[in-house]
């Protein structure tokens, strides 16, 4: 890293607002992140973490500002975006198994029509071992527990090889042990220049994983370190005064 | 443009669909709200084989009884298979659906009169309805209705926030069961003088229509009664003019549906309208718990 | 071909790539709950196919133009989420079936055409008929073959689909066409409102014992052939109308499918949920 002079950037969002239909229900986003570098997502419900997470991918149109996402438009990046959405927005009773859940990441890459290849069988069973899933290749995505269902899905988005990795919510509902696996593989990913970007309720988790914290609540409230950003006034002054409880040891009660 | 109606089956075939505009255009906002179109749909067709059995047991008095009692089997059929888990809703409203329709099929099948019985089921003979028929329709409007009043508040509050309903201590199961019930009342109270073709129509389409209008319940119920009174109107009167004036049968029942479902497409763009405007707001429908979450 | 000559030995090949068929599609329509729009093709076929008779066009042709309007239909008002779907299907299955029903009335020739259009005519199938069932019997297996992945992954996860690059509205046409021409093929046998029976309680059935879709559609595709046939000869036999033993039979084989299937799992499997995997 030390020899390149300019790391180029993952993304860059400067002045962005988001929204569907010339609505915006995201306003004021300004992003720089690097490639490794990783970025939590705070805020509440209806926040618009979810959106910026779409507009990253393109899903959602970006209304104002400049959005640029590895080196393009946000839909241009997609071959090399990975995404982890929430479990419950999916059909469980799908008739899936988990190893054919991971080759979806793959699907891109094969072309739908043509059959898969070896590397591509590969690529699954090494996502699936690294998510302690080697054994459950087979077994059907439906009869999973909520953390290996989570796990199986950011072994999907991994076994594409992706260069930014976007995460909705990956740790809701998931037990200790899931949670472990998914943010060794998160750390991994991150030190092997992979950019992460994931939405979550929890400051522990962001405290532990992210080096960046980014708190929304239909704006941009604050950005960068999250000692420095998640100070109990930034959070007071985002959500609205509601009372809101830290851990560590720092609890702020604040009147509604 | 009145002067048809003076002739008194004309006024008589009015008079029924006014009375079931009354009670369709509430019903048909449930129908909406409860996404109850296909349980709906379903129960025209399982009514069926309880207005032959009825037909065959009771002579002409029989078919009430009869289609009655099919229409609180299928309700209570699809109330039981859906929570049983054995099939996905759809799934199995669409297997009671044929199941039941063909076994009135059968029932039919042996007579001689099979393709008129089926065609008169399907719709009805609104311009041979008797007073009598009327005065039916009239009670069972008055049940219908009174059931509706009742229970409205309990119906409005299970559609939009079933946890909650369940908390406050409604019965989930009895209030989805009561809905499917009012709604094989509606059926069994219109499917002989209009047919199914017709109440199926009725029950869906004014609410999807008002819904382009507005938002409010009580509006859109008053606006879908609007709506089946014109479409009525002027059904009744587009097939006496096609027949009379120019010689071709137009069955008054379709006339009567596709009037519905021109003004549910002529509003579609106004509805598309207003939606936009509205979509600012982006509701979320997360509420995960997890140990260490922010409370937001 | 002498065999062919035969109404019987036509009508049994009809049901046996009729039921096939009604397989085949029966999954998708199962897994994406998709029953109440296949309801309202079979419904909306209905004009097209009295306006292709009236015009004096092939019906099939009629059939396919009406149910693909319907189709894409559907898949326009269903991306705009704050439509209700479910009241946009209604509308469509009424009013297409009002305006068939419109036409025919105006054709004097009501009843009769009416009733076979709506629990079929199995005994009056053509050889051609029959061709093109085989025709469309194959055309739709390879589509849902060589469609596999996309179907999969926007059954699945429609937004990862979408996320992945995937033009989910394309692939949802594609699949409710496959729907739609399998059901216009289907219906001239077996009657519009009890093809609906065909599609899905035989993929219902088979729905309980598997979960791979591989053999979930094998099985599918089994039942409903066996349906078919049980049916024909149930009408045969008890002199009874065709169209109505067909759906009664699939009914009862999923009514069984059901009860054996609780009896040999522990748990109900419908949601695949409980089942005893090995994990």
């Amino acid at each position: 890293m030390g020899d390149v002079a300019v790391a180029e950037a993952a993304l860059r969002y400067a002045e962005v607002s988001v929204g569907y239909h010339g609505a915006p229900v995201l306003t004021d986003v300004n992003l720089d992140l690097v490639p490794g570098q990783r970025l939590a997502l705070i805020g509440p419900n209806g926040a618009g973490k979810s959106t910026l997470i779409k507009s990253i991918l393109g899903l959602v149109p970006v209304l104002a500002g400049t959005s640029t996402v590895l080196g393009g438009a946000p839909a241009q990046a997609r071959t090399r975006t990975g995404y982890v959405p929430q479990t419950d927005s999916l059909d469980a009773a799908f008739p899936v198994t988990a190893g054919q859940v991971v080759m979806m990441g793959r699907y891109r890459r094969i072309g739908w029509w043509r059959p898969t290849r070896t590397a591509d069988r590969r690529a699954v069973h090494e996502a699936l071992d690294r998510l302690g899933l080697a054994d459950h290749g087979g077994t059907h995505f439906g009869v999973l527990s909520g953390g290996q269902r989570q796990r199986v899905l950011l072994a999907r988005a991994i076994a594409a090889e992706p260069r930014l990795l976007l995460l909705d919510e990956p740790f809701n509902g998931v037990d200790a042990v899931s949670q472990d696996a998914i943010l060794s593989v998160l750390r991994d990913l991150s030190a092997a220049g992979t950019t992460l970007v994931l939405s979550t309720h929890d400051l522990t988790v962001a405290h532990e994983l992210a080096d960046t914290v980014c708190v929304l609540n239909r704006r941009q409230w604050a950005v960068g370190p999250p000692d420095e950003t998640l100070t109990a006034d930034t959070l007071r002054r985002a959500y609205g005064g509601h009372a809101i409880e830290l851990r560590d040891g720092r609890t702020v009660l604040v009147e509604p | 443009m009145i002067e048809p109606f003076t002739v008194p089956f004309m006024g008589r075939a009015l008079a029924e669909l006014a009375l079931l505009a009354l009670v369709c255009g509430p019903v048909s906002v449930f129908v909406f709200a409860r996404r109850l179109s296909f349980v709906s749909d379903a129960l025209t067709h399982t009514v069926f084989p309880g207005v032959v059995v009825g037909f065959l047991a009771g002579g002409i008095e029989g078919i009430v009884v009869g289609a009655l009692v099919a229409g609180v089997v299928t309700a209570v059929a699809l109330t039981l298979l859906s929570r049983g888990g054995a099939l996905s809703d759809d799934a199995a409203t669409a297997v009671v659906l044929t199941a039941m329709f063909s076994i009135g099929v059968v029932l039919v099948s042996r007579r001689s009169s099979y393709t008129s019985d089926l065609t008169s089921f399907l719709f009805g003979r609104i311009l041979t309805v008797t007073p009598r028929q009327i005065a039916e329709t009239a009670v069972l409007a008055v049940v219908i209705l009174g059931l509706l009043l009742i229970s409205a508040r309990a119906l409005v509050f299970r559609t939009f926030d079933p946890a909650g309903a369940a908390a406050a201590g409604f019965r989930i199961a009895g209030l989805d069961l009561l809905l499917n019930i009012i709604v094989a009342l509606v059926v069994v109270a219109a499917v002989r003088a209009v047919g199914t073709i017709l109440v199926v129509a009725l029950l869906i389409v004014p609410a999807a229509t008002a819904r382009m209008l507005t938002a409010r319940l009580p509006l859109m119920a008053v606006i879908g009664t609007g709506l089946i009174l014109v479409a009525a109107y002027g059904g009744l009167l587009a097939s006496w003019t096609a027949s009379v004036d120019h010689g071709i049968s137009l069955t008054s029942a379709s006339a009567v549906v596709l009037l519905l479902v021109l003004a549910y497409l002529l509003l579609l763009p106004l509805g598309a309208l207003r939606s936009r405007r509205k979509h600012g707001r982006i509701i979320s429908s997360e509420a995960r718990r997890s140990p260490h979450e922010l409370v937001g | 071909m002498n065999w062919w000559d035969d109404a019987l030995h036509r009508a049994t090949a009809e049901v046996l790539l009729a039921g096939a068929l009604a397989g085949l599609v029966g999954v998708h329509v199962v897994l994406r709950r998709l029953s109440f729009f296949t309801m309202a093709l079979t419904h909306a076929t209905f004009p097209g196919v009295v306006a292709a008779s009236i015009i004096g066009v092939n019906i099939v042709v009629g059939g396919v133009v009406a149910g693909a309007i319907v189709a894409l239909g559907v898949a326009a008002l269903s991306r705009h989420k704050s439509q209700n779907t479910a009241a946009a299907t209604g509308v469509l299955l009424s009013g297409g079936f009002a305006l068939g029903a419109g036409l025919v009335a105006t054709q004097n020739g009501f009843s009769r055409d009416l009733t076979s259009f709506l629990v079929g005519s199995i005994l009056t199938v053509s050889p051609q008929d029959l061709g093109t069932t085989a025709v469309v019997l194959v055309v739709v297996a390879a589509v849902l073959l060589a469609c596999a992945r996309p179907l999969r992954y926007t059954g699945f996860d429609r937004t990862g689909a979408q996320a992945a690059g995937f033009a989910t509205g394309v692939w949802d046409v594609v699949l409710l066409l496959a729907i739609q021409v399998a059901v216009v093929t289907i219906v001239p046998a077996i009657g519009t409102i009890l093809a609906l029976a065909l599609i899905v309680a035989p993929a219902a059935a088979a729905r309980q014992w598997s979960h791979r879709l591989s053999v979930i559609t094998a099985l599918a595709v089994t039942l409903g052939a066996l349906s078919g046939l049980g049916g024909l000869y149930a009408s045969s036999r008890w002199d009874v109308a065709a169209g109505a033993s067909i759906t009664l039979t699939a009914t009862a084989i999923l009514a069984l499918s059901t009860v054996l299937s609780r009896l040999v799992r522990s748990r109900p499997t419908a949601t695949g949920r409980l089942r005893a995997f090995p994990a």
